[in-house]
């Protein structure tokens, strides 16, 4: 039993945070956002293929690392923590689920894959290897080669190609372009039945991974700006209104951060009832990061209130992911439904 | 990171689960008076310490098993799955006053007391609060006089827990007045049967009597008795606090667990007052969600749990991260009891009636200490704040 990082955990967790302070900061990512997208993804994309992020999970006959869903979390904490743009999560799981030179293209980076799950205003109609698609609020369409589309019960591969149009559409959260799309395209089963809900499972876990990286950043720009903002002739961290607000954060943060780390292990070594851990996770994973956005907020007063402050970034982005792969009303449904059965 | 425990982890369970079938007392057997009580538990604890299951991580020179946190953690879950009886009254010897000495004692203190502490054969009590000195423990006023081979104590200290049975007490008194106020205490080992000692039970509002207000008139105690040197006792103190906070209430956190399944179970058979039809609470859609919500975060609490003993297992010091524990096992105690109260209904306001294996309505009122005994939420929230964050005073 050992829920700690080891030591070369730590060093994987090293080499993704300078990686992204240099090529994916949030001021980077900011100016993304005001629509300056000249520098574009690709270079960045490449270079993440290059030090292997894709593919940490992957056999090293596979082009990969060879290590596992545990380090692909710590990769995901590191982006949640820097509110990293781009299709990562869709391309780690291609990665998984492809084979050959498609999967040796999402592994260097030049076959971006945009993560789609089907809502119900979407059209998504397959039929004969080829999809008539209508969807909106897809994410980091404009960057991607490809969509990995998962419809609630199968998932699909659909490559770019002509007949794609894209829209940006102005989205709550700057940091997650999204667009409408519509497509005429081949399309491919990659995964169905147990192996599409086991993708699905990881799929969840890597983002509850993702905001846990979020929920622990919202603890920590709340105790640097407590300590450094005066009021009153103090710091503001000093009073106990903002003080025990800090110390619920870092409780919330503890408690997303041990259940992700659980679950992440339980689906690794494909323990039994890893769905539910992964359920458990998700549902107080979304608590934490919405109770914490919020708090972030309002520890940082009118500052608080800016564009220019960061904090209403994690607010909004603990939105999309209370969305992902069930929010939370759905979680505690499962659990329900388990506890009645 | 790695969820499974070692094949020797294993055995040890198997182990620890065959014995506990074999020879755990029945809890109702335990009564309510608190010597009554007193005396099983040390018989229990008596048999545990016979059979070898004491102390699990405590060093063999003491008694103990001279296994590692984690297995000790796996007695409490044993523990907690057998429904065995806990030994309550001597949870401040095996608990805090034991592992206090062992850090901080003399050899003469650790010989003489540790093996009696970890047999069950004498109870401890904690003798830290004063009426004047509560949260701001520095604030305490009972003084002792040096004199010759004694300190001579005068003065009172108040919620003593099995003050009334106890024979020993980790006890801090003000050795030097005139010093600052963390620089003059002394933390000392009183004999309750010392002359000059009255001792007054408090009734809780649970209705029971579980705490004390001891007085001391100039009561004599020798100066061997004290632990760490005279005038540095806040710093034996904080030890003692440490592993109140660090490792004292994981076999509580254990049994939550247990206390939730109950839970289910409860609301699985209690038809719903509110509701028209009668239908059970399970079936109720308030009730339900909040139901999946504590077992997910008991759940959590458990993941929580394994993570700190992890972290302890490299660095060998109960983490500071106790504290974040501790203060969401405390509140997520009483979301869990509160709950058992709304699917109950109004037959809690009856009080003369059997009240069943969980002992819910009582256990509601009980927990209500967890968010005030061995530091109060607020405090537990500063502790945070300062000590693990790092905000300002
Ligand atoms: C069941 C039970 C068993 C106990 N057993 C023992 C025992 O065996 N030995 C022993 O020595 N003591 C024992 N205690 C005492 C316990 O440690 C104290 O009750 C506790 O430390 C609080 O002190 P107080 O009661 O004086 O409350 P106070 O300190 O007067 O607190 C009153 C309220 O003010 C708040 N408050 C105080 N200071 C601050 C602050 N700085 N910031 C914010 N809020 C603050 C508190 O949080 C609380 O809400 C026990 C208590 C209980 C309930």
């Amino acid at each position: 039993m050992d829920l700690m990082q080891s030591q070369e955990q730590d060093a994987i967790q090293e080499t993704v945070r300078s990686f992204l302070g240099k090529q994916l900061s949030l001021e980077k990512t900011r100016r993304w956002a005001e629509g300056d997208a000249a520098e574009g993804l690709d270079d960045v994309w490449r270079e993440a293929g290059s030090l292997g992020f894709f593919a940490l999970a992957l056999e090293e006959t596979a082009g990969g690392s060879g290590f596992s869903l545990t380090e692909e979390m710590i990769l995901f904490n590191e982006l949640g923590r820097s509110l990293a743009p781009g299709p990562w999560l869709g391309s780690v799981l291609a990665a998984r689920v492809l084979g050959g030179a498609e999967r040796a293209a999402v592994v260097d980076g030049s076959l971006p894959c945009a993560l789609v799950t089907i809502r119900d205003a979407d059209r998504f109609e397959v039929e004969g290897g080829r999809v008539r698609a209508q969807l909106s609020q897809v994410a980091d369409a404009a960057s991607a080669r490809a969509l990995l589309v998962y419809d609630a019960a199968d998932w699909y591969l659909v490559r770019r190609d002509a007949s794609w149009e894209i829209a940006s559409q102005r989205s709550l959260d700057p940091t997650r372009v999204l667009s409408s799309l519509t497509c005429d395209s081949e399309c491919a089963v990659v995964a169905r039945g147990e192996s599409a809900r086991s993708l699905a499972l990881t799929a969840t876990i890597l983002s509850c991974a993702e905001a846990v990286g979020g929920i622990e950043r919202t603890v920590e720009m709340s105790v640097e700006y407590g300590k450094v903002r005066e009021q009153f002739g103090q710091p503001i961290g000093s009073f106990q209104a903002v003080k025990h607000r800090c110390a619920d954060m870092a409780v919330r943060a503890e408690v997303a951060r041990s259940a992700t780390i659980y679950a992440t292990i339980a689906l690794r070594d494909g323990v039994a009832n890893a769905a539910h851990h992964v359920a458990v996770a998700k549902l107080l994973c979304a608590d934490a990061y919405l109770q914490n956005g919020a708090d972030n907020i309002q520890n940082h007063g009118g500052m608080g209130f800016t564009w220019e402050c960061d904090a209403h970034l994690y607010m909004k982005r603990a939105h999309g992911f209370d969305h992902a792969f069930g929010p939370r009303a759905t979680q505690l449904e499962a659990l329900v439904a388990e506890l009645r059965a | 990171m790695d969820l499974t425990f070692s094949p020797e982890e294993e055995a040890f369970r198997r182990e620890a689960r065959a014995w506990l079938e074999a020879n755990k007392p029945a809890a109702d057997e335990r009564g309510e008076e608190p010597r009554q009580r007193a005396e099983f538990d040390r018989r229990w604890q008596r048999a545990m310490f016979d059979a070898g299951w004491a102390g699990i991580n405590w060093p063999t020179e003491y008694g103990g098993r001279g296994a590692s946190l984690m297995e000790q953690v796996i007695w409490y879950e044993e523990f907690a799955r057998a429904k065995a009886p806990e030994p309550t009254t001597l949870f401040v010897g095996l608990k805090h006053g034991g592992p206090t000495l062992m850090a901080c004692g003399s050899d003469e203190q650790k010989s003489f007391h540790l093996p009696k502490i970890l047999s069950g054969e004498v109870v401890w009590c904690q003798g830290f609060s004063e009426p004047g000195a509560g949260s701001d423990l520095a604030g305490l006023q009972t003084r002792a006089v040096i004199d010759g081979d004694d300190l001579v104590v005068s003065g009172q200290k108040i919620w003593t827990s099995f003050g009334d049975i106890a024979q020993y007490q980790e006890l801090l008194v003000r050795t030097d007045p005139e010093a600052p106020r963390h620089k003059g205490i002394s933390w000392v080992i009183c004999p309750m049967d010392a002359k000059g000692m009255e001792i007054r039970p408090i009734r809780t509002m649970a209705g029971h009597e579980e705490f004390c207000e001891v007085f001391y008139d100039e009561v004599r105690i020798p100066r061997a008795n004290v632990v760490g040197a005279i005038n540095d006792g806040w710093k034996v103190a904080m030890s003692t606090l440490s592993f109140e906070r660090g490792t004292a209430f994981l076999s509580e956190q254990v049994r939550l667990a247990q206390l939730v399944d109950a839970l289910v179970e409860l609301a699985r058979e209690t038809p719903l007052e509110s509701s028209p039809q009668r239908q059970v609470a399970l079936e109720d859609e308030h009730i339900a969600r909040r139901l999946a919500q504590c077992t997910a975060e008991v759940e959590a609490l458990r993941a929580m749990t394994y993570r700190s003993v992890s972290r302890t297992a490299r660095t060998g010091m109960p983490s500071a991260e106790g504290s974040l524990i501790r203060l969401f096992f405390s509140e997520l105690q009483q979301r869990v009891c509160r709950l058992a109260m709304d699917i109950l209904g109004s037959r809690i306001l009856r009080w003369d009636v059997p009240r069943g294996e969980w002992d819910w309505v009582f256990h509601y009122l009980l927990v209500f200490s967890s968010t005030i005994a061995a530091g109060t939420k607020e405090i537990q929230r500063n502790i945070i704040g300062e000590r693990i964050l790092g905000l300002p005073r």
